[in-house]
């Protein structure tokens, strides 16, 4: 190997074959994937590699890029250091804790091979001084994240700071295809090819079920090839059975009555992930483990995304050393870096989806000739039907597809300003540019002018908004940011990541300036008073003080203790794996119950038969109750929160077009249920009319406005926007006059300003996200198809408790809002005279 | 729409249009107007649509055009901050002062008053510092108890979560009425709130549709 560097050295300038020389000297065989990507990089050619988690997707890119552009050249003989070659080679990640491994990998076989390139970091993390140091001496190769990407962008030099730039790779392109992160690395990427229009773009995405959109996106000029990398590994999917389903929840998502079985999983195991779905989850299971085995302090450990850097480092490095039995953690460690150590994957409550459960499954068993394993803990009876419906899809591979956002305003807004900062724009240049982005390529004359006219004067009209003005065209035409302080604001809140305020969270010390935590949102700190206790990191802790967006707490030895709520956002289950659900069920009803999971739940399903009954592939069950409450009706359609929220909705507008009532809504999901303090006589109307699509959209975008999901939407559009500023960190308390809430945003909108196109899309993007018009419509045409099964039951069936007791809930409503607060004001005092008797 | 209540012995009218009258000194009590809060986001890159100002003064000639008023005093918070001296929001201002110029006008300094500064010399408003003592109570901007005087603050703008059947609910600004503290709803188009629970001892008083609601 020496030699024949030595040698390959005295031929400067040349391309060599990098990949093939670090290959051999590493004893490796290159896979036919690989071999295939260096080929069609040699030629010049974009595409996406298609690879499940493991070793060789990483180098498949690296190489291909060295062996393409780098020259090997010997180590520099005098004082001064060699100068790098120019930015070359810029390397995007959706997260940051994995740019600093990326980054490791990438220089690991620079020096042996006397190749004169260097490795940059840049994300939120990159502190200034480092950022200063990059602008004087580019790395050759730059990972980042999107954000800073367009922060890059949005520097008055950005061109000529990447004017070398030869080749852009987006790592785990799956996580965001499907998100307004990725709709601004597609703006970035637009931009880039603008400047150079023979750059390579390069994904690298686990599978999905549309690879061909995937690529599209990406690669939006066409040409582009799909490389498969080698098939998946072996799975193991399997479910840890409550010993007596009588006896299990109906309802709930922490399952700590599993603990004792995963205690013992946990033990039996060297080393294992343990998945939750919520921070709070979280925290409650690490909490509970260690009270159960007190010997593992120090064994095991927490894991997610409000914990300090420096405690997550830690974890993932111990967990990758193999001292550490087990990791409670949550998404936080979906991606990333493989643990080798990791030799089975625990999932407590659904996963949600099939793509999901496999990359979660993937993180174990790494190590040679083992399988990935993942057992599924469920929380509730019913995730026994989910567990065994996931075990049938993962084995027909029915994994779900992602798409790409269609045209989100937001996200154009906001680049619209950080290309005025970049040096300024031309609009019709610029527009071109944006159009070339696959969200935006049916962009309209009308849409343009909107945006333009929202960054100029804040709104369409030139009168609209006096003392308001954000982008300006200067003399020349071309368009800017007049004022610095405008401008440093935008720079602090580039991003699609929404985010409620979160407040620090440090050790109290007399001195000040006790250890850092992490951080948690600022309305639950707002609802703990100084001596409460609560679980955080791990600790249980009381709250000391709090001061400049800064929580001070000390540990605790309360018994009693909150777990802080962090307003992540829910997962709907896939339309795949909810099929798989139904499919399970369709099965009981005709008496199969196969498996151990099925068997496990079957006393409940018959339960559940014997009050009502169960729902089929060509029945929809339907359950209406009378309850000290008021009248409830449960529908069951599978099809998702997100729908269900929809034709909760829908079928709310249209009940209560006929008579005024007030409806509070809860959805899972499995259905959906509505609750109304007056009575409705649902035999009566739940029939075809009120299932129809006929009029969809109309009485869809009728009961937006009567309800609060637009304003929910809102909130992140609002922020994305910059209508509502997240602060500056530590700044003093002042910056709060400028802060108000999205919802007040809302309002004021809303009455005074109701044409504003960002109203639109918060109602566009309920309509398509949150309730995903075109799936309603799929279901509504399905459900008209199937039977209607209603039955009057008598008590909360097993399907629907879960509902019942669900806190999250939306209204609707068509009484005059002087009759519903004379009427809760009249409970009252009906409450209130029961009392006194 | 009204409703009259007893504090400390004098008769008070909760207005539904968030303000507080007082019959025997023919007074208006006007908490956190906020007045210029949409130019002071507007002028920082923040679009804001224009109209709360006007709405703002609508709802303030309806009272004064509706009740027999000789005063009107504004317990903190008339002008959001530095950015709200705009010239749009003080011309609607000085044409609504000269439509009332015989009226009185005191203004109780609040926090945002400090940093924005007095109003304008020709809008004629007195700016005393907090508390101003008139009949039995101390009239303030912050919500701290008086050793003599029963207080009537602004500052918090309590809106308050009325709860019913059926797991409905209703979030409406309010008037909560203590024992030695009650607070105003802001009256500003513009603001937001904070929720207030209802202690023992303190009546609540929602506002919505145009009426106010005792909350038992």
């Amino acid at each position: 190997m020496e030699e024949s560097l030595q040698s390959v050295s005295h031929r400067m300038a040349k391309p060599f074959d990098f990949a093939k020389h670090w290959f051999a000297a590493k004893g490796w065989k290159p896979f036919a994937f690989q071999k295939e990507v260096w080929a069609a990089v040699k030629q010049g050619q974009s595409g996406l590699l298609h690879a499940s988690t493991g070793a060789g997707k990483t180098y498949a890119l690296w190489f291909a890029a060295l062996n393409r552009f780098a020259v090997t050249r010997p180590p520099a003989t005098g004082k001064r250091k060699a100068q790098a070659e120019p930015l070359t080679v810029l390397w995007i990640t959706p997260m940051r804790a994995l740019a600093a491994d990326t980054a490791r990998a990438l220089e690991a076989p620079l020096t042996a091979l006397q190749i004169p390139w260097s490795v940059g970091l840049r994300t939120g993390d990159t502190s200034s001084s480092e950022r200063a140091r990059q602008t004087r001496r580019q790395p050759t190769a730059l990972v980042t994240t999107p954000e800073s990407l367009t922060l890059m962008l949005a520097r008055a030099d950005s061109e000529t700071s990447l004017a070398h730039l030869r080749m852009v790779i987006v790592d785990e392109w799956h996580e965001l295809i499907g998100n307004k992160r990725g709709v601004q690395l597609q703006l970035a990427l637009a931009r880039l090819r603008r400047w150079h229009p023979e750059l390579m773009v390069w994904g690298i995405s686990a599978t999905l079920g549309n690879q061909s959109h995937a690529l599209d996106v990406l690669v939006p000029q066409g040409g582009g090839i799909n490389v498969r990398g080698q098939t998946a590994k072996e799975l193991k999917v399997d479910t840890l059975l409550p010993p007596t389903a009588e006896r299990f929840p109906w309802a709930g998502h922490i399952g700590l009555k599993m603990l004792p079985h995963v205690v013992a999983e946990v033990d039996s195991s060297s080393s294992c992930l343990v998945f939750t779905n919520t921070r709070a989850q979280s925290e409650m299971w690490y909490q509970a483990l260690l009270e159960a085995r007190p010997d593992w302090a120090g064994l095991i450990a927490l894991h997610h995304g409000s914990l300090s850097r420096e405690t997550r480092d830690w974890v993932e490095r111990a967990l990758k050393e193999g001292q550490l039995k087990a990791v409670v953690c949550t998404s936080s460690l979906d991606l990333g870096v493989d643990f080798l150590p990791v030799e089975r994957v625990l999932q407590i409550g659904s996963a949600k989806g099939v793509a999901r459960l496999m990359q979660r499954a993937g993180r174990s068993g790494h190590a040679p000739g083992r399988p990935s394993r993942v057992t599924l803990v469920p929380t509730h009876s019913l995730e026994l039907v989910e567990a065994a419906a996931a075990q049938d899809a993962i084995a027909q591979r029915r994994i779900e597809a992602r798409e790409s956002p269609y045209k989100p305003l937001d996200v154009l807004v906001q680049h619209l300003v950080s290309m005025a900062l970049g040096g300024g724009f031309i609009p019709d240049a610029l527009l071109a540019e944006v159009r070339s982005a696959w969200a935006y390529r049916d962009l309209t004359e009308a849409d343009w002018a909107w945006a333009l006219g929202f960054v100029r004067h804040g709104g369409l009209s030139l009168t609209a908004y006096p003392d308001y003005r954000r982008v300006e065209p200067d003399e020349h035409g071309v368009w800017r940011v007049p004022d610095a302080r405008l401008a440093r604001r935008h720079r602090m809140s580039v991003g699609t990541i929404v985010s409620d305020a979160s407040i620090q969270l440090k050790f109290w010390s007399k001195g000040g300036g006790g250890k850092h935590l992490g951080s948690v949102e600022e309305g639950f700190i707002a609802r703990l008073k100084p001596g409460d206790g609560f679980l955080f990191a791990g600790r249980l802790l009381e709250l000391v003080r709090v001061e400049n967006m800064t929580a001070y707490v000390r540990r605790s030895t309360a018994k009693k203790a909150a777990v802080p709520r962090w307003n992540g956002g829910r997962m709907p289950l896939s339309n795949e794996l909810a099929h798989a659900v139904v499919e399970r069920f369709d099965a009981a009803a005709h008496g199969h119950y196969d498996g151990p999971e099925m068997q496990a739940v079957q006393p409940l399903l018959q339960t559940q038969l014997r009050w009502s009954g169960l729902p089929t592939r060509d029945h929809l069950l339907a359950e209406a109750l009378k309850s000290r409450e008021g009248w409830h009706l449960f529908l069951y359609p599978f099809a998702g929160r997100q729908v269900h929220l929809g034709l909760a909705s829908l079928l709310a507008w249209r009940v209560s077009q006929q008579q005024p009532v007030t409806f509070s809504i809860a959805v899972n999901d499995y259905g959906l249920e509505l609750l109304s303090a007056t009575e409705v006589n649902w035999p009566v109307l739940l029939n075809e009319v009120l299932l129809s699509p006929t009029d969809l959209l109309t009485d869809v975008v009728a009961s937006l406005n009567a309800g609060e999901l637009a304003l929910r939407r809102f909130r992140e559009i609002a922020r994305i926007a910059g209508l509502v500023f997240a602060g500056y960190p530590g700044a003093p308390k002042s910056t709060r006059q400028v802060q108000a809430s999205s919802g007040l945003f809302f309002e004021v909108f809303k009455q005074y300003d109701p044409q504003n196109l960002l109203l639109t899309q918060a109602g566009e993007e309920v309509l398509r996200d949150e309730l995903d018009i075109r799936r309603l419509e799929q279901t509504l045409r399905h459900l008209a198809e199937l039977k209607l099964d209603l039955h009057m039951i008598e008590r909360p069936t097993p399907l629907a408790f879960p509902l019942l007791v669900e806190r999250m809930r939306e209204s609707m409503s068509s009484e005059k809002l002087s009759e519903r607060i004379a009427r809760m004001v009249r409970d009252l005092e009906k409450v209130a005279d029961n009392r006194k008797r | 729409m009204h409703c009259s209540v007893t504090l400390e012995g004098e008769e008070l009218w909760l207005m539904a249009e968030k303000a507080v009258y007082w019959p025997s000194r023919r007074c208006l009590l006007i908490a956190d107007v906020h007045f210029g809060k949409a130019s002071a986001y507007r002028s920082l890159g923040q679009p804001v649509p224009q109209g709360t100002t006007t709405e703002n003064v609508q709802r303030l000639d309806r009272l004064l055009s509706a009740l027999p008023c000789e005063q009107v005093i504004f317990l903190g918070d008339f002008l959001h901050g530095p950015g709200s001296h705009a010239s749009g929001t003080l011309s609607a201002l000085r044409s609504w002062r000269e439509r009332n110029c015989g009226l009185s006008m005191t203004l109780i300094r609040g926090n945002h008053d400090k940093r924005a500064g007095d109003p304008p010399a020709d809008l004629r408003i007195a700016v005393v510092a907090e508390p101003l003592l008139m009949g039995p109570f101390a009239l303030q901007h912050e919500p701290d108890a008086h050793p003599s005087h029963h207080v009537l603050a602004g500052h918090v703008h309590p809106v308050y979560r009325l709860r019913g059947k059926g797991r409905q609910s209703l979030r409406l600004p309010c008037f909560q009425l203590g024992l030695r503290i009650s607070l105003l709803p802001a009256f500003g188009a513009f603001t937001g709130g904070y929720a207030v629970e209802q202690d023992d001892g303190q009546q609540i008083f929602v506002i919505g549709d145009q009426a106010v609601w005792p909350v038992r």
